[in-house]
């Protein structure tokens, strides 16, 4: 099976330039592994049941109301149209963008809007393969702990849907591991879905250690409300494909969202991804921040829009990236995108994209590391911060195998 | 070429972009000894060890440098560095993304007698950053990246003394230096000199880092070419005077000659 139009951005840019989504494709003779695929550790004191998620949601809907002031093409607009106090041609033309924007803004609350970056078909895909959610809820000022490894398992669909409820001033450190400690092929795959009410504070640290022969997906979306605070750790390390989504709704004035991205890609790997934050709420503050090395003939693509929706006054969003492209035989693309229907907001992006520079080269030449070690040196650096910052033994171990890859002795330069 | 020579630099033209910069240069560092080259800004002091290590901007219209027995002039740059030629730069880059602690690892790598396993190499490393007052802290963050001038010339100074060559050129190492950070440079390179006999070419247009250093011969470079070669004693006499006086000799020289 192929999925189509996935991590597609909210305001697609010139087709040509073939960034504006990407395809997967499955293979039909993968099976769910099912449950044996999925660890949960740290959770006993926290688990929730299946619909608490949606019940969250619901909840969110009452506090926020779709909501809308009048500009143009909007409701009240084609009120008057349909009044015949407006003729159709006064209505300013809306692209299918626009629309849709309108139509989320006008009609859609917190349930209805939330999403999980990667696109809705691709969104069931997981809950489908993953079959039972694993549902975490936190009461209001609980602290907890929590990890979730998804392990590949050879010729099938390792997947996992994770649903958290932060309560109001509650505090989670979350961990999320896609790994492959055994030979094989297939797809390991996450969907993440999270609210955070007021005053809650979610840190999710998301670490990919895949082999080559296999897919990663992983996609997650998250409801921030009143002063709620959400930090997002990406580091995406291997996998032949992998596959990123992130939607972040920040509702409640006052919230704040950060999204750090750490990513590598080596050989013919290709790297995709897709975050997207809408900041509705006063005050409201979002950053994305990805840091990158392309060795070899890989391939990135890297989508992230801000939408800084009508009526987030004094809110602030930020996306930056720095790549550097160790080879010439790269494939790099970079789409940041600032929306804005607000007027007193503040949208900063900046992209340093750089080749290893002449006199970097010459540097490390005398040294004496050639221009394919230094290439080398690039990766391995990269993977040894990862290994430094490892948030436990196992996730470590991913990493070092990795290494070992790459490294002879990766595991005792690093001990 | 002499016996005794571990450098030696014979009739150098170079150019960049097609204009001539280095004229004819003739220069021998034996081993063991330390060499001073000094002379006016762009007199082409830094030029030269820049195409002593094989920098690819330049290109060398004539002439050959042997080290160490062997003809280079061909060679690359990893290849001359790993034969023992070192050159520390004026302003050393930045590498982002590359922590200094794997750079060093990666510049050690496969040269017999000085690759070690990962606990040697910290303790070694950590050994060397005490001695040069550094503080181990550098040691994981992006190699130069937010580094302090005086911090840049340390690092060159560390791996001065991890890779222990044969010959190094220190090129303006005490440029843009407060007393104390030179006080570290000068330290560095006397212990370099003592742990491995080392021979040095110190690029410098001041006499200050070399008030601690026992030095065998000083040339003084004027517009790309090599103007005098002298003792110790020239030192002192320039830092009383300057470089005028060969400036004027080499418009005179140049005048004669057309």
């Amino acid at each position: 099976m192929k999925i189509e139009n996935l991590n597609a951005m909210p305001a697609p840019t010139w087709s040509w330039l073939k960034m504006n989504s990407t395809s997967l494709e499955i293979d039909p003779e993968l099976a769910p592994a099912g449950a044996a695929a999925v660890e949960v550790e740290g959770a006993d004191a926290c688990r929730g049941n299946d619909g608490d998620f949606e019940a969250a949601l619901k909840l969110a809907d009452s506090r926020f109301p779709a909501r809308r002031a009048a500009a143009p093409g909007d409701a009240s607009d084609r009120e008057r149209v349909d009044a015949g106090n407006l003729d159709q041609l006064d209505v300013p033309a809306l692209s299918t963008y626009q629309t849709q924007a309108v139509h989320l803004e006008e009609k859609c609350g917190p349930a209805e809007s939330f999403s999980h970056g990667c696109g809705s078909e691709t969104a069931n895909y997981l809950r489908s393969v993953a079959q039972m959610p694993v549902v975490l809820k936190l009461a209001p000022y609980q602290k907890e702990c929590v990890t979730v490894r998804i392990n590949g398992v050879d010729g099938a669909i390792s997947a996992a849907d994770i649903q958290v409820i932060a309560g109001e001033h509650a505090e989670l450190d979350f961990i999320v591991a896609l790994d492959s400690p055994v030979i094989g092929t297939g797809l390991v795959g996450s969907l993440l879905s999270v609210v955070a009410a007021e005053q809650a504070r979610v840190n999710v640290t998301c670490v990919q250690t895949l082999d080559d022969s296999w897919t990663a997906l992983d996609a997650s979306g998250f409801f921030l409300d009143e002063g709620a605070r959400v930090h997002v750790q990406h580091t995406v390390l291997g996998a032949g494909k992998s596959v990123t989504g992130l939607a972040s709704e920040l509702w409640g004035d006052t919230s704040k969202i950060s999204v750090d991205t750490d990513y590598l890609a080596a050989r013919d790997q290709s790297r995709d991804f897709n975050y997207s934050i809408r900041q509705l709420g006063r005050k409201t503050e979002s950053n994305m921040d990805a840091n990158g090395v392309l060795t070899g003939a890989s391939k990135k693509v890297l989508r992230g829009t801000i939408d800084l929706v009508h009526g987030c006054r004094g809110s602030e969003g930020t996306e930056r990236e720095s790549v550097l492209l160790a080879n010439k035989g790269v494939d790099n693309k970079t789409v940041p995108v600032i929306l804005c229907d607000e007027d007193d907001v503040a949208g900063n992006h900046g992209a340093t994209i750089g080749h290893v520079r002449d006199e970097q080269l010459f540097y490390m030449a005398c040294r004496g590391i050639s221009a394919e070690e230094a290439e080398q040196l690039f990766i391995t650096a990269k993977l040894e911060n990862a290994a430094i910052t490892a948030p436990d033994e196992r996730i470590r171990a991913g990493i070092v195998r990795l290494g070992n890859k790459l490294v002879s002795n990766f595991e005792e330069e690093i001990a | 070429m002499p016996d005794t020579a571990l450098l030696h630099v014979e009739n150098l033209t170079a150019s960049v972009e097609e204009k001539t910069i280095l004229h004819q240069v003739n220069l021998d560092v034996p081993a063991g000894e330390t060499h001073v080259l000094m002379g006016p800004n762009g007199a082409g002091k830094s030029t030269l060890g820049h195409l002593v290590m094989g920098d690819p901007v330049y290109t060398v219209n004539d002439g050959r440098i042997f080290f160490d027995g062997e003809d280079v002039t061909d060679l690359t740059t990893d290849k001359r560095s790993r034969a023992g030629l070192f050159l520390s730069f004026q302003a050393p880059v930045e590498i982002p993304g590359v922590p200094l602690s794997s750079f060093l690892r990666a510049s050690i790598a496969g040269r017999p007698g000085l690759e070690m396993k990962g606990k040697e190499f910290r303790r070694r490393v950590k050994e060397l950053a005490a001695e040069l007052d550094m503080d181990t802290a550098y040691l994981n963050r992006e190699l130069g990246v937010g580094f302090s001038g005086g911090e840049k010339k340390k690092v060159e100074m560390l791996q001065l003394l991890l890779l222990q060559p044969k010959l190094a050129i220190l090129d303006e190492t005490d440029s843009g230096l407060d007393v104390d950070a030179l006080s570290v440079v000068s330290r560095g390179m006397d212990a370099y000199r003592k742990s491995c006999n080392g021979s040095m070419l110190i690029i410098t247009h001041n006499t200050r880092i070399l008030e601690h250093l026992s030095v065998d011969r000083v040339h003084v470079m004027v517009k790309g070419h090599v103007v005098r070669t002298d003792d110790a004693s020239l030192i002192p006499w320039i830092d009383e005077n300057g470089f005028e006086s060969f400036e004027r000799e080499a418009a005179n020289a140049a005048a004669n000659a057309q």
